[in-house]
């Protein structure tokens, strides 16, 4: 334990408050070129990010194009799998205005609850974070009062308040549901980590800015009960070393049978996720 | 929107009852070996701890200050201790605690009771009291008032 690493003299370091107001500017400039999610983008200006790059990555994109068409982005603050998929699955209920799926997944967030409270999790520190994501679930379906368009849900995913209220209850289902079926996740948990599983939640979901891996993702698609898929663009070329396909990972959640395309597609880059769209969809999503 | 900062800004709506709702569960349910000093103040609590039996710190008493900032609890709470500090590897004489969880690990999950917890299994666990080794040098950066949550914190040894 320490207060500082030790190594510069004092004279010559800059103060741990220079340190952390410098940290923030590079936060904020960060934060103001990229919101929480970005725009809806061709795939084309992932493209022109490897124009110059690796060829791999080159060969790869394009292979992309032919599945997929266009890209959001989600800011890399630590968050971006729980931002990514609130907005995406957001966005899912409002183009499909599904209310069957609502009533569904509204059912298993009582799920969670209850298994927060069998944990012990005393349901004042939850019950403002799961009231704020039911919201978002209510207002994307047609006809209410409050229901948004799909400006009003960018902007809404924008607002720091929604959407790190919404990313922390999503933390709070994934923790849940590692924790109650922590036989389950032990053995991938000690792969990763080398934590017992309640250390790992406390230090690697609970807190907001930490990443996410498969241990998250499965965890949560399992809780919610929905599908998702995960692209992988990374330097991998198959047992050939020649094969630029793209591969990927669907995630279904034992109560899914019979899914075609998970509703939740994103996009992983080592260290990032952000959400892509599937040409199936491009007709319906370019009105 | 004002773009003037009031130099320390008030609770929000959202972080006012998440603290109501606390503070009645406290009164309920208060921590073991700790008191929470009623006052009219919902941002600023004063609370006063026991040394656990058979622990270095048994029969002392100490008192921390919670204070919460606006968006409670997305950011930690400040907590430190006033008066007379503990004497403890890793607590400085200008009362700042180095615990993992008031900094990088706060997760908007925990409380102030989940805090006082953590607070007094640090010091039961203590084998010996004595101040951080490097006291002098951080007290003294701190001169000015800084706040504990503005130190980048290293957390070697979680076995104190």
């Amino acid at each position: 334990m320490n207060s500082e690493g030790g190594g510069a003299s004092e004279e010559d370091r800059p103060r741990d408050d220079e340190i952390l107001a410098f940290h923030h500017a590079i936060r904020a400039a960060d934060a103001e070129k990229l919101e929480f999610v970005g725009d809806k983008e061709p795939l084309t200006v992932l493209a022109a990010e490897y124009e110059a790059g690796n060829p791999v990555f080159k060969a790869k994109v394009e292979n992309l194009g032919q599945s997929y068409f266009a890209i959001r982005r989600a800011r890399g603050d630590g968050n971006c799998f729980f931002r990514s998929f609130m907005f995406s699955y957001l966005e899912h209920i409002l183009e499909t205005k599904n209310e069957a799926e609502v009533r569904r997944v509204e059912k298993n967030i009582e799920q969670s609850k209850r298994a927060l409270i069998e944990l012990g999790y005393q349901e004042f520190t939850f019950e403002d974070f799961l009231s704020i994501f039911v919201e978002q679930l209510e207002s994307a379906l047609p006809g209410r009062e409050t229901s948004v368009d799909i400006d009003q849900l960018v902007q809404r995913c924008r607002d720091r308040y929604i959407s790190d209220y919404v990313v922390m209850f999503f933390r709070f289902v994934t923790s849940a549901e590692i924790r109650k079926r922590a036989e389950f996740f032990e053995p991938f948990i000690i792969g990763i980590s080398n934590m017992s599983v309640q250390q790992f939640c406390k230090a690697s979901v609970e807190p907001m800015g930490e990443e996410s891996d498969h241990v998250h993702i499965t965890a949560l698609s399992d809780a919610l009960g929905v599908p998702i898929r995960v692209v992988y663009l990374d330097r991998s070329v198959g047992a050939d070393g020649k094969n630029t396909d793209v591969n990927h990972h669907d995630f279904i959640p034992s109560e899914c049978s019979g899914v075609d395309i998970p509703p939740v597609v994103l996009l992983y880059r080592p260290g990032h996720y952000d959400i892509l769209y599937t040409r199936k969809d491009e007709g319906r999503q370019n009105e | 929107m004002s773009t003037s900062t009031p130099p320390q800004k008030t609770l929000s709506r959202i972080a006012a009852n998440r603290l109501q709702k606390e503070l009645s569960e406290w009164q309920i349910n208060p921590p073991a070996g700790f008191k929470h000093r009623v006052t009219d103040n919902l941002q600023r609590w004063i609370i006063e701890v026991n040394g656990a039996p058979g622990t270095l710190y048994s029969c002392e008493q100490y008192q921390l200050q919670v204070d919460f900032p606006e968006n409670y609890p997305m950011e930690a709470p400040q907590v430190i201790f006033i008066q007379q500090p503990p004497c403890h590897p890793h607590i400085y004489s200008n009362g700042h605690i180095c615990l993992d969880i008031l900094y990088d690990s706060w997760s908007p999950a925990m409380t102030v009771s989940s805090i006082c917890i953590s607070i007094l299994s640090m010091l039961s666990s203590a084998t010996q009291k004595a101040r951080p080794p490097d006291n002098d040098r951080y007290v003294r950066n701190c001169r000015n008032g800084r706040s504990p949550k503005e130190t980048r914190w290293w957390f070697h040894d979680d076995k104190v």
